[in-house]
């Protein structure tokens, strides 16, 4: 597995807390968490059901705000950005694919991947254009005008991955992305992860609990519970090979 | 790929429900439109100068008669240009079952009157001349072939003439288009000065009275002091505009402006339930795709945007076919209900009506799912399923 020289940081997580209220309770899912990703990894975040892998990812991608602690990625501090500025932000910087991959069943693939470009200023023959090429990358090019519901779950899943990285953001944020399926397809999905990788230099960031995906990424996080006294949990991070 | 291709594509995206809520919204449409028909009917000017034509009948009933004189007296008051006068005769041709709207005029006043009325000039003249000249509408005339100088024998079922008949000699001395109004050709005049000499009884009578008031006149001060002239004798007399005359003619039977008030009312509230648990429906459907897109970047704004356009779709298409099914149906049932109620149309005004209400009606039904998106969590929402 090669491994991307890391050179200036990318994602930058600072004592981060998250906590939620459930019923009268107050969960708390990070405490004092810190984390650094570099320009350019293939991270791969790993541990046991409910440690907060998914959480971790969604404050990275924006989607959920810290307690308290801040998320920087690149030079820009996200946490506090306002809801428009953030979706603009997530817009032009990040590229997400999900286990269930989400596809608008109304869309052909190339309808699904030209959507996130709605958002840029590229006219209609320039968005076809780039959805195509995205198509191509990921092997989904004669499926093109298929819906989704006429496409087996790998194929989906590739155009997951197509509409992620259409309007070409620096980081890619990955949740069970091989988690419905089959081995072989899971194989052929991490393959073409590795390679918008090493290929194009995106930054992934995969939650996963499939240890075979673990070797395809270049730094693996391992999330381990610590229980403290007088804690509710702690997480630390133990790098597993980088 | 745009926000309208989004929208045309999530709006046939279950098309059973898109078809059923559709068609209730032209129903709810129809019927609305239908109702407008029927009000514009009531409330719609015959030509352009009748609102400044007022109408002058017994305080107690229709049936009963006014005095001839009072012609003269309703002259002299300031602000009334010219008084006509008309009796209801109430006639049939040949057999009852062909009833017929026959009224005696004054022949000297009521076509400078009544411009709308059109024929040529000389049969006009024919006919003052003619003591005896009927002036048909051109539908009577087509309907019994009726042609000037055919003489005619109508029948009355009130009015007995002085040889104790019932039925009154006439001849066609003219037939007349009325430009704004088909259905409005189905009326026979008479002179009224053969029908007073004729009569057996009630001479110098007239069943209403028609003053025209001056355009700068204030119509109500004038109907007032008509009114107020007469007040207290055995001949008191109600003044109100002509449209006010044919709308409380037909309230005798409904209050048709308080029935299409309460059906609005109820066929909106209950096209707001039927459209906006469709949209709410829909909504709670794709939460997950919602939340996606806000991942993607899209924001609530978008989302609420594309909401607000497929209630909106809906809502127009739905309205659109209401609308068109309505004045065709209208079209069709229009001469048959051209004697109770002429011009049953629908006006322009109502079109601007349906279009208000079709954006009222999208910002109500897309209300609740806009609340939803707004408040959507794309954490929450993916993570409950991924």
């Amino acid at each position: 597995m090669q491994t991307n020289n890391p050179t200036k940081i990318a994602i930058q997580l600072k004592q981060i807390n998250k906590s939620y209220q459930k019923g009268s309770n107050n969960v708390v899912v990070h405490d004092n968490f810190n984390l650094s990703i570099a320009e350019g990894e293939f991270v791969a975040l790993m541990g046991p059901s409910g440690l907060g892998k998914s959480t971790l990812l969604h404050l990275i991608g924006g989607l959920d705000l810290p307690t308290s602690g801040s998320v920087i990625i690149g030079e820009q501090r996200i946490d506090t950005l306002s809801e428009i500025k953030l979706s603009t932000w997530r817009a032009e910087n990040i590229g997400f694919v999900f286990q269930l991959h989400h596809l608008l069943p109304v869309l052909t693939a190339q309808g699904n991947v030209e959507l996130p470009l709605l958002l840029t200023p590229l006219d209609n023959k320039q968005r076809k254009q780039h959805a195509s090429l995205a198509l191509r990358l990921v092997g989904m090019e004669a499926r093109a005008n298929h819906l989704p519901k006429e496409l087996s779950g790998g194929q989906e899943q590739r155009v997951a991955i197509a509409r992620a990285i259409v309007s070409d953001p620096k980081i890619i944020l990955c949740d069970e992305p091989t988690g419905n399926l089959d081995r072989k397809t899971a194989d052929e999905i991490l393959t073409l992860l590795a390679a918008l990788n090493k290929d194009y230099g995106k930054t992934i960031v995969m939650v996963t609990h499939d240890l075979r995906a673990s070797e395809y990424a270049s730094r693996v996080i391992n999330l381990e519970q610590h229980i403290e006294e007088g804690k509710q949990s702690q997480l630390s991070v133990v790098e597993v090979n980088s | 790929m745009n926000i309208f291709q989004l929208v045309w594509r999530n709006s046939f995206r279950k098309k059973t429900r898109f078809s059923l809520t559709c068609l209730s919204v032209m129903i709810a449409f129809f019927l609305f439109s239908i109702l407008a028909g029927i009000n514009h009917a009531l409330t719609s000017n015959v030509s352009s100068n009748n609102q400044y034509r007022l109408l002058t009948s017994h305080k107690i009933s229709l049936a009963r008669s006014l005095p001839l004189n009072y012609q003269q007296k309703i002259s002299a008051i300031a602000g009334v240009d010219s008084v006509s006068y008309a009796s209801w005769f109430g006639g049939f041709f040949k057999d009852e079952t062909n009833q017929l709207a026959v009224l005696a005029v004054d022949h000297k006043s009521y076509f400078e009157m009544f411009d709308e009325y059109s024929m040529p000039k000389w049969q006009l003249e024919q006919w003052k001349n003619t003591r005896t000249g009927l002036v048909v509408g051109q539908a009577i005339a087509n309907k019994y072939g009726w042609k000037v100088g055919d003489k005619v024998p109508l029948s009355s079922s009130i009015w007995m003439n002085r040889e104790g008949g019932f039925t009154w000699q006439f001849t066609v001395s003219a037939i007349y288009q009325n430009a704004a109004s088909a259905s409005e050709e189905k009326q026979i005049f008479f002179q009224h000065a053969y029908f007073d000499k004729s009569r057996a009884y009630a001479r110098n009578m007239v069943s209403w009275l028609t003053p025209k008031v001056a355009e700068q006149a204030d119509i109500d001060k004038v109907s007032q002091q008509i009114d107020k002239l007469f007040a207290n004798s055995t001949g008191a007399t109600r003044t109100t505009t002509e449209q006010v005359f044919i709308k409380e003619r037909v309230q005798q039977f409904v209050d048709m402006a308080m029935v299409i008030k309460l059906v609005v009312i109820a066929v909106f509230f209950t096209l707001l339930l039927i459209v906006c648990n469709t949209m709410m429906q829909s909504n709670r459907e794709r939460l997950n795709e919602s939340a996606m897109m806000k991942a993607l970047g899209f924001s609530s704004r978008f989302l609420i945007t594309q909401v607000y356009l497929e209630s909106f779709f809906m809502l127009a298409l739905g309205a659109l076919f209401g609308c068109i099914s309505a004045k065709l149906c209208l079209a069709y049932v229009s001469h048959l209900f051209a004697d109770f109620l002429p011009s049953m149309a629908i006006d322009n005004a109502h079109y601007l009506n349906v279009i208000s209400l079709v954006f009222l009606a999208a910002t109500l039904c897309s209300f609740l799912p806009a609340l939803s998106l707004k408040r959507l969590t794309i954490s929450h929402t993916l993570g409950a399923k991924a």
